[in-house]
C-alpha cells in the first residue's frame, strides 16, 4: 500500500483549483465579451500561470490527467496510484 | 440599490394541519439587477474568488446565510 501523499500535495491542488476557478470565470465572461482586451490579457496570463503550476505539480507527483501527454518513454506513469481524486 | 433577499408572508389558514410559517425568504442575487455585465468591474483576489464563488464583488451573493434562523 503506498504511503500517503506529502502535505504539499493538497496545497498544490488547492492552488491549481484556485487558478482553474479564475480561468473558468474569465472564460464564461469572455463568452459574452469576446473582445474585452483586459479580460483577454488576464486570461492569457492566468493560463500561463496554470501551465506552470500544473507542470511543477506533475514533475513532483505525476500526471494530473491520463491524456496529459506521457512524459517518460519507458513507463506509463498514469497507472501509478494515487490518482488525484483518490487522495 | 437592491436587496439580496426578500420576504413574503404566506396566507395562514385555520385549516392548516401544521404550524404556520409566517414569513418566507427568497433570494434575489445581483445578476437579476445587473443586466449585461460592464467590462472592467473590480475583482477579488484568486483565493477570495474561490471562497466566494465569483470573481467580481458586484456579483457576490451571500445566498441568505443570515436568514435561515428567522424563517418561522
Amino acid at each position: 500500500m503506498k504511503p500517503p501523499v506529502p502535505q504539499e500535495y493538497d496545497q498544490w491542488l488547492e492552488q491549481l483549483q484556485t487558478v482553474d476557478f479564475v480561468l473558468t470565470e474569465l472564460q464564461l465572461y469572455l463568452d459574452t465579451h469576446p473582445s474585452d482586451p483586459q479580460a483577454l490579457q488576464q486570461f492569457r496570463a492566468w493560463t500561463e500561470r496554470r501551465r506552470l503550476i500544473a507542470g511543477q505539480f506533475e514533475a513532483q507527483f505525476g500526471p494530473l490527467e491520463a491524456t496529459g501527454g506521457a512524459r517518460s518513454l519507458h513507463h506509463w506513469d498514469w497507472v501509478e496510484s494515487p490518482w488525484p481524486w483518490q487522495v | 440599490m437592491f436587496t439580496q433577499q426578500k420576504r413574503y408572508y404566506p396566507y395562514v389558514s385555520p385549516y392548516d394541519p401544521c404550524a404556520p410559517i409566517r414569513q418566507k425568504f427568497y433570494q434575489t442575487p445581483p445578476e437579476l439587477y445587473l443586466g449585461f455585465q460592464p467590462p472592467g468591474l473590480p475583482q477579488y483576489s484568486a483565493r477570495e474568488a474561490l471562497a466566494r464563488g465569483t470573481l467580481w464583488p458586484a456579483l457576490y451573493s451571500p445566498y441568505g446565510k443570515s436568514s435561515r434562523e428567522a424563517q418561522r
